[in-house]
């Protein structure tokens, strides 16, 4: 694609986005990366498909329920509309559960565009985790309904080392239904996870959120829009955003409550932690509110570790690198810890623990 | 054991330790008690090496080395515990890993083994128990929700496990109601005392003192001990003040 087809930083919602890092890792041309790609699936029971530069792989595959089919552009996202072709499919009938259904991406270079839609009929419940390795430009677009009463836990790992991963997320979540996204940002790529949830039904609960950890000259963003559009309604945002080295973090979390979304109960929650002055975390919480029996709070902070915490863990014989990276992980925890199951949960807080280890 | 020499300390470049010397041996409790703004807590983190507390004149050896010249986490591998006045709260991080970490930290900078879960709990265990900790509060972030009170109680059950040299406890018995002070008196001696063992209290009250009977008792005025003493001294000073005593 051409650089002019790409979002320009002038328009206000991709203002930090970082369309020459992008742009770079889509020119890149393919070389070997070295990742083995059983190395991508955590031991878990449950389908399994790889994507290789956005190619379905079946040698290292187990689809089972999931199918591999082509999928038409929608939206009008400007990078989600890009990804259209083959793709991979999740429809559950009603009452249907599956097992955790894994989904890998390994790049080499260049571009790769791959759609994807998960279709949850009542009371179906699925965990769907999703791993990105590699180099090039990973585009993706995810497009999720829940009907009334299904429940969809979703756990995403960014550990490119390099290139770059965009990610759209566009969710219809219906009454009663549940929707729960965590994502972990922390390889060396640029990122942007781009997400817009809209609370259709009556007490539907989305959530969005996660830890993005930057260092050297890197640049991760998210960009998320939550609509509540119905009564009784629960969100919640919570993430933390970690800065080493020049790089940039940067969070915007946006509720927008409708006329009509009375009894709304939204959460916002953006922390930033410079781990070096250089670093830089952006932060910009919205709220936009229409209806007047809402509940909404919301709160932003951009800071350095707590002193006082760090010298009352090297009094106790724990040396400062370490005292760091426990604090460190710490902060990133809570996000972490909303990640459903167990396992996956333990999975994210090891890959966050090995990148604080390697940062400090 | 602790060997303090005309120490002088700073912080934000104002002097508040002023030429302050003591000398404490194996086997002994001494007691540091002064009025508020004397310098008690800055002389606790001194030997502890937070940043910020410089000193800009004298030496503190520890067993013959030279403390000032150790990180924190190396006076602590040492044998130096500080207990805090306001021991901080952290959110994320459980008592046990925490202390596991610590214990584990000091236990590989000396040589030793890192001790299994298993065995760490066991030490956990026995020491909650005897400062009558619930292990449930051990197993939640570290002082996140504890009491006044309770923090204190935490701060005697990590030095029960970690089972130091040498305790400087800074206004440990702040915040204790009668029967916790009791607790944490009786925990002090059951942990502290023995002839390879010493302690040294920074306190503002003698209360503590009728639980932990110090061999020594000095009193530390504008940055300097000015009168040092007996037992007796903390009697006299809770009676007629720092003013008549310390003059």
């Amino acid at each position: 694609m051409s650089v002019l087809d790409l979002p320009s930083p002038k328009q206000e919602e991709w203002r930090w986005a970082d369309m020459a890092a992008l742009q770079s890792a889509a020119d890149a041309a393919p070389h070997a990366t070295g990742v083995d790609p059983k190395s991508l699936f955590l031991d878990m029971p449950g389908p399994r498909l790889l994507f290789v530069d956005g190619a379905f792989e079946p040698a290292h595959s187990v689809p089972g329920r999931v199918k591999v089919e082509r999928i038409a552009s929608s939206g009008d996202h400007p990078l989600g509309r890009l990804a259209e072709g083959e793709g991979w499919a999740l429809k559950l009938a009603s009452e249907q559960a599956e097992e955790t259904v894994q989904i890998a991406h390994l790049g080499t270079g260049g571009e790769s565009h791959v759609p994807a839609r998960i279709a949850m009929d009542e009371d179906a419940v699925a965990s769907v985790v999703e791993t990105y390795a590699g180099a090039g430009w990973a585009n993706r677009l995810t497009h999720i309904s829940l009907a009334k009463g299904a429940r969809l836990m979703r756990s995403v790992r960014l550990l490119q080392a390099e290139g770059f991963v965009s990610l759209r997320d566009e969710a219809e979540i219906g009454e009663a239904a549940s929707l729960v996204s965590i994502f972990l940002g922390m390889g060396g790529m640029g990122s942007r996870i781009d997400g817009a949830l809209t609370l259709t039904g009556k007490g539907a609960f989305a959530e969005m959120g996660g830890a993005l950890l930057t260092r050297g000259e890197q640049k991760q963003e998210c960009a998320v829009a939550v609509r509540h559009q119905n009564v009784d309604g629960t969100s919640r945002q919570l993430w933390r955003a970690v800065a080493a080295g020049q790089s940039t973090a940067s969070l915007a979390a946006r509720v927008e409550v409708a006329r009509d979304a009375q009894k709304t109960d939204g959460e916002q929650s953006l922390r930033g932690l410079l781990l070096k002055r250089t670093a830089t975390v952006n932060l910009k919480p919205e709220l936009e509110i229409f209806a007047d029996d809402v509940k909404c709070a919301h709160g932003a902070t951009v800071g350095e570790l707590d002193k006082r915490a760090l010298f009352y863990l090297e009094s106790r014989g724990i040396p400062e690198a370490r005292a760091t990276a426990l604090l460190t992980h710490a902060f990133v925890a809570d996000a972490l810890g909303r990640i459903g199951d167990a396992a996956v949960r333990e999975a994210f807080a090891a890959d966050a623990e090995a990148w604080l280890e390697a940062a400090l | 054991m602790l060997n303090i020499t005309n120490l002088h300390a700073t912080v934000a470049d104002k002097p508040i330790l002023k030429g302050l010397s003591l000398t404490v041996n194996a086997g002994e409790v001494h007691a540091i008690m002064g009025p508020n703004g004397a310098g008690k807590s800055t002389l606790g983190y001194v030997l502890g090496g937070r940043s910020g507390y410089e000193v800009t004149e004298g030496s503190v050896t520890f067993d013959g080395a030279d403390l000032l010249e150790l990180a924190p986490h190396e006076r602590a591998a040492a044998g130096l515990f500080l207990g805090f006045q306001y021991p901080v709260e952290i959110p994320g991080i459980s008592n046990v890993q925490f202390l596991r970490e610590a214990l584990n930290s000091q236990r590989r900078a000396r040589g030793e083994a890192p001790l299994s879960g298993a065995e760490f709990l066991k030490i956990a265990r026995a020491q909650a128990d005897a400062l009558g900790m619930d292990m449930e509060m051990l197993k939640r972030p570290v002082n996140v929700g504890f009491s006044g009170g309770e923090k204190k109680r935490n701060e005697m059950v990590q030095m029960g496990i970690i089972a130091p040299k040498f305790a400087v406890l800074d206004e440990t018995d702040s915040g204790l109601d009668i029967d916790a002070l009791r607790t944490v008196g009786d925990g002090i001696n059951r942990i502290m005392r023995g002839a390879d063992k010493a302690v040294l209290l920074i306190t503002h009250y003698q209360r503590l003192l009728d639980y932990v009977r110090p061999d020594f008792v000095h009193v530390l005025s504008d940055g300097r001990i000015t009168r040092s003493g007996g037992p007796e001294l903390a009697l006299a000073l809770e009676a007629e003040g720092y003013g008549a005593v310390a003059a």
